[in-house]
């Protein structure tokens, strides 16, 4: 169910290619060779530090070996183009071939290990590799290293030539290949196998998940531009030493990616260039540019150890709830819009779950009926209900938190299935009501059943639509649900404004002019709303939920949309019912995901029906 | 191959084993009490060595270096405890400790290090020797030096393993190393005993950087080698008991001296790498090990 | 009613990020013995490692003897996801300091320390008694003669009821003034059983009092004085040993007719 759209179908893609043509330009805006120095720096410790973060991040594989991968690249481009006098470019691309075959070797003893061990035996690998290039000095010049190595050149054009500009692009490209091969392997099977393992390394074995075949593939990978990287590097500057392997450079990377972010492709690149030109800067203090690198690494894991990219989500996430509150707040004032919409009295109540939007029609003699609304909706979806269930009915309903005008509250408390139940049984308290009908839509279905279930209230007549019942969670939600529908949207934290569309087109009604408040409504929603109801599906009681509606001793019905495109009919029609009105699920015609919405004749009439059955129920109870 | 030979190989291993077992012994103590892996250890040796030279050295402060061995110890122990407070404890009760702190006693070495060049600089720099002369029986000779390294090498780990074994203190360190919780619930200070087993760490380790000031030069990175050795010597012998990483050091440290007599300097420690790698490859928790963590 | 030897008002906590029990209130009056019942995975074992300070309280108030053993105040929000709060955040109470005021805790299944040897064990679990008198090596050894028997075997090397026995006999040498028992007869075979139990009688007739979580019914009934229902992270039954139904009973409250 995890939703992962490409990046040309999110937010950002936009920044990228800002990003990317702000780099493009930058050598002709800024003519000095010492700037281009700098970015072909930061674009080589990119390359690096995010193949690192492919092993690392994603594959949870501590290769502190990586770093000796990189001196393979310089040392294969210094062997084959110096010694041996191959093509220059040709040793680039064998620098890659190289670095994998190295990585290769090094999943050999990391296959067996865990941990720290892993950590251990790729320690003690690229010490092996350190001492056999200081150890062979016939090839590698032993200590003090080769010098004077090719230069790259096309055709007589040499790319050190007008301040560097060839080596500047070629970096940039190599940048932006390695990020496009990034991208696609962590979106690819084997990326995916590799975060699997991770997260959980014996589930994705007892799902077929290779082990050893996706640490070496993963090691692999994550080396191919390390090596390619190291052998630019070493045709940029024309030497290649030992240093590579140096205390100095390991700490360096790490900073970037810890400075970045692990587990993102993003995070370290951008850290790339933060901490290289920190470093540049810092160059001239000596040993005090080492000391305020490491220092960085020990505050951002100390203090924050999700690092950069980490902090942009949070900061994004600060701003989007100022946002939303603000248009909640604002919204607010149009009260006497809404009533219209609704005929009912809309207040402000302050619970325990924050400030939170009732509409009321009042009447205290009459039967109460709650209407609990959807995922990311209002209470005024319900609003033609609220006029023909007003003669009959004490209609009640409310905005979730994050919702409607209701305001934004504390996520981990507020954003939740059992929260709402808890909300409404405040709204219920509040309205001097302890007998209800409920109607619960979606989302608001589960609430519906939690709020019986807890037993605080008591339920006269229980009706939900669009909501499968679920036993077993998350297992359920697959069958209960078309997966393949715009469903998938109902956890993503941000919509782009095709995502918007889509998710209220399918979820309430395509948009019209009748509906543009329910779509209008959509981008008001707190993203955490959805996330984090999603993701608390755990607080729930489910079976005791399912028991509620097997027991049957509260009148039930389910009243679906035939056309609804998010559910699997099939499982809704499967589960057993003690006692469902008129005997089984009922859908109706051409119904969607709000057939109150969009087939409020058909749908009216059936909750009229099956509310009258539930009095007239609970009369001869009484009699 | 002559017995003299011989005799100065095998001396010289054990010498080297004495140094490592030194080194191992407080890099497993840690490992085996706090669960994590000192990658700072090495900073701890060079450390302990320039303080030592601070203390005794006659173009500082001259103090004997017996004075200056203690006076060490009490610095080396401030500096482990404090790097506990900052580098290990803010993590301690996440699951991803280990790797957390790998990365964070990596840069406290690198700070340490660094620091170390900006208050005493790159010049080299060494501790007088402890005794001079040496006892020659034929063609075999032995420098009192040597003797006296050896013997306080012996003396430290039998004092410290009796500690471990024989005292209060050091029975609630093992009980602490060995279940946390189970210790807090008896009543134990246990975030104590932690910075008190880093503080002990750093001892030895600070001792150790001594005893190799007094046989070769000093500079900022003298400790990354042999922290290199010491790792070896603990995945080599593994930290079942303490005495494990003690016997694996002597192997080492013979091992290496007959490496640099067949293959020459430069490939010996390629060989103990080689050998690190086969080990954790055939046997990961250690020759000598079958249970992990424990103390 | 006396003081209460311990009352908890009010008390959440749980794993980060989430909660796993709210707002539990109860009081343990001194003298009295009380038991926990209630389904796995459904917090109690997590309320009693809150109770000894192994987990952080998120807010309420435990109070022990009249001495309070949380910090005062709610835990601060935690409002910025990727904080590490560890780093600036004191501890909001220490496990260290509950076993020195005597509320000692024997955990469920508890290994103790694998390579220490028993006679070892025992030698530093006077480390909580602080000057009270808790129970002698020879009082433990003579309530369980089979850890004298044991006395230099490492801990690895015991029987599962024996460890168990470690364990208790520990928890009585840190002279507790409330002994919390974690399912202390969790796996074992019926024999050892038999023994753990009655040395678990023996103890409660010295008159300690007891804290048991135990899925016997029978056992249960034999040593406390108030039985506690526990599902969902909340106290949802309150009873005296003389209303406690059987254990066929008890499901039925908690699990509805069906089970």
């Amino acid at each position: 169910m995890r939703y992962d759209p490409p990046i040309h179908k999110t937010q950002g893609l936009l920044p990228l290619i800002l990003a990317f043509a702000v780099l493009v330009l930058f050598p002709f805006v800024f003519e000095a060779t010492y700037f281009r120095h700098v970015l072909i720096l930061a674009f080589v410790f990119a390359i690096v530090a995010t193949s690192w973060d492919l092993s690392l991040g994603y594959g949870g594989l501590f290769n502190f070996a990586h770093v000796a991968l990189f001196a393979v690249g310089i040392y294969t481009y210094a062997i084959l183009a110096k010694t041996l006098g191959f093509s220059p470019w040709l040793s680039i691309l064998a620098g890659g071939g190289t670095a994998a075959f190295v990585a290769l070797l090094i999943s050999l003893p990391v296959l067996r290990l865990d941990g720290v061990y892993v950590i251990l035996v790729t320690i003690a690998f690229g010490q092996l590799i350190y001492l056999v290039v200081v150890s062979w000095s016939d090839v590698t010049g032993g200590t003090s290293g080769m010098v004077t190595l090719p230069t790259l050149q096309i055709g007589d054009y040499r790319l050190s030539k007008d301040g560097r500009i060839g080596y500047y692009f070629l970096g940039l490209g190599l940048l932006a290949a390695n990020l496009a091969f990034l991208y696609y392997v962590t979106r690819s099977r084997l990326g995916r196998a590799a975060v699997a393992l991770r997260d959980n390394k014996y589930y994705a074995i007892a799902r077929g998940i290779s082990e050893a075949r996706t640490r070496a593939l993963t090691l692999m990978a994550s080396a191919v531009f390390t090596g390619i990287a190291g052998a630019f590097y070493a045709a940029y500057l024309r030497v290649a030493s030992p240093d590579a392997f140096g205390m100095g450079f390991l700490t360096l990377l790490l900073s970037i990616l810890l400075v970045g972010g692990t587990g993102t492709i993003w995070g370290p690149v951008v850290a790339a260039f933060a901490v290289s030109i920190l470093s540049e800067w810092l160059a001239g203090f000596g040993a005090w540019q080492n000391i305020v690198i490491a220092l960085a690494i020990v505050l951002v894991v100390v203090f924050y150890p999700g690092g950069l990219w980490a902090a942009l989500q949070e900061l994004r996430e600060v701003a989007d709830n100022l946002r939303s509150s603000a248009i909640a707040r604002l919204r607010r004032r149009e009260t006497a819009t809404r009533e219209a919409m609704t005929s009912a009295q809309e207040r402000m109540l302050q619970t325990s779950h924050g400030l939170i939007s009732v509409a009321d029609t009042g009447d205290a003699d009459k039967p109460a009926l709650l209407l609990l609304h959807g995922n990311s909706a209002c209470k005024e979806a319900f609003h033609k209900q609220f006029r023909s269930f007003a003669d009959s009915y004490r209609v009640i309903s409310f905005d979730y938190p994050g919702h409607g005008v209701s305001a934004n509250a504390d996520p981990e408390q507020s954003y939740n299935i059992s929260a709402y139940a808890e909300i409404a049984e405040e709204v219920l308290a509040d309205c001097g009501v302890s007998e209800v009908s409920i109607f619960g839509w979606s989302l608001g279905g589960y609430v519906a059943m939690e709020l019986t279930a807890r037993d605080s209230v008591t339920v006269t007549a229980l009706a939900i639509s669009g909501t499968p019942p679920l036993n077993m969670v998350p297992d359920d939600f697959g069958r209960g649900y078309n997966p393949d529908s715009h469903l998938v949207l109902s956890g993503k934290q941000y919509f782009s404004r095709t995502e918007a569309t889509n998710y209220a087109n399918s979820a309430t009604a395509p948009i019209s002019e009748e509906s543009a408040f329910l779509h209008r409504n959509l981008r008001r929603t707190d993203g955490r709303a959805r996330v984090y109801a999603l993701s608390r599906l755990g607080v729930i009681d489910w079976p005791r939920q399912m028991r509620i509606l097997s027991e049957g001793k509260i009148p039930f019905a389910i009243l679906n949309g035939s056309d609804d495109p998010f559910l699997n009919h099939d499982y809704i029609a499967r589960l057993k019912y003690g006692n469902i009105w008129r005997g089984a699920p009922q859908d109706i015609p051409n119904g969607r995901h709000a057939p109150f919405f969009n087939q409020p004749d058909h749908f009216d009439l059936a909750l009229f029906a099956f509310l009258e059955h539930a009095r007239s129920l609970d009369m001869a109870r009484q009699a | 191959m002559d017995p003299v030979t011989l005799f100065s190989i095998i001396k010289g291993g054990i010498v080297l084993g004495a140094l490592y077992a030194l080194m191992a012994t407080g890099l497993s103590l840690v490992w085996t009490t706090l669960g994590i892996f000192n990658f700072a250890h090495g900073a701890f040796i060079a450390l302990g060595a320039y303080v030592a030279w601070q203390f005794s050295a006659t173009d500082a402060f001259g103090w004997p270096l017996a004075l200056g061995i203690i006076a060490t110890s009490l610095v080396m122990f401030a500096i482990g405890a404090f790097l506990h407070l900052t580098l290990v404890k803010p993590f301690e009760r996440r699951s991803d400790v280990v790797l957390i702190t790998v990365i964070t006693t990596l840069a406290g070495s690198a700070i340490l290090e660094n620091l170390l060049l900006v208050i005493w600089g790159p010049r080299s720099k060494q501790i007088p020797k402890m005794a001079e002369g040496e006892l020659a029986i034929g063609g075999f000779h032995l420098a009192f030096s040597e003797i006296i390294l050896l013997v306080l090498v012996l003396a430290i780990l039998v004092g410290v393993g009796a500690f471990l074994r024989y005292s209060r203190p050091g029975r609630a360190m093992r009980a602490v190393s060995q279940n946390r919780e189970a210790a807090q619930l008896l009543g134990l200070n246990v975030p104590m005993y932690f910075a008190l087993v880093l503080g002990l760490s750093a001892v030895t380790a600070g001792l150790a950087g001594v005893f190799i000031g007094t046989i070769r030069f000093m500079n900022p990175a003298m400790g990354s080698e042999p922290l290199m050795k010491a790792l070896i010597v603990v995945i080599f012998g593994g930290v079942a008991r303490f005495s494990s990483p003690i016997y694996a050091a002597f192997i080492i440290g013979l091992l290496e001296a007959f490496s640099i007599y067949f293959v020459g300097l430069y490939w010996a420690p390629a060989v103990l790498f080689f050998t690190m790698i086969v080990v954790l490859l055939i046997k990961p928790e250690g020759l000598f090990g079958k249970y992990q963590r424990t103390l | 009613m006396s003081d209460p030897i311990l009352s908890v008002r009010g008390l959440s906590s749980g794993y980060d990020p989430i909660k796993i029990f709210r707002n539990i209130s109860l009081t343990v009056a001194k003298g009295e013995s009380i038991g926990i019942f209630g389904p796995n995975g459904h917090g109690k074992t997590t309320f009693l490692k809150t109770l000894s300070g192994l987990i952080d309280p998120w807010s309420g108030e435990i109070v022990f003897d009249g001495q309070r053993l949380n910090r005062p105040g709610e835990r601060g929000s935690r409002k910025w996801r990727n904080f590490n709060y560890d780093a600036v955040t004191r501890r909001r109470m220490d496990p260290k300091q509950v076993a020195r005021a005597g509320l000692i805790h024997v955990q469920q299944g508890n290994l103790l320390f694998p390579e220490l040897t028993v006679a070892e064990t025992l030698s530093i679990s006077t480390t909580a008694a602080r000057g009270r008198k808790g129970w002698s090596l020879t009082e433990v050894q003579s309530l369980f003669p089979r850890l004298a028997e044991r006395n230099d075997h490492k801990i690895r090397f015991l029987s599962g009821g024996e460890r168990q026995m470690v364990s208790v006999a520990a928890g009585l040498m840190s002279a507790p003034r409330l002994l919390i028992l974690d399912e202390p007869t969790l796996g074992l075979s019926p024999k050892i059983r038999a023994e753990l139990c009655a040395a678990i009688l023996t103890v409660k007739e010295t008159g300690l009092p007891i804290i048991l979580i135990d899925q016997d019914v029978a056992f249960l009934g034999q040593i406390i004085d108030t039985l506690y229902l526990f599902d969902h992270g909340r106290i949802s039954g309150r009873m005296s040993r003389e209303e406690m139904p059987d254990h066929d009973g008890l499901m039925a409250i908690l699990f509805g007719d069906q089970h």
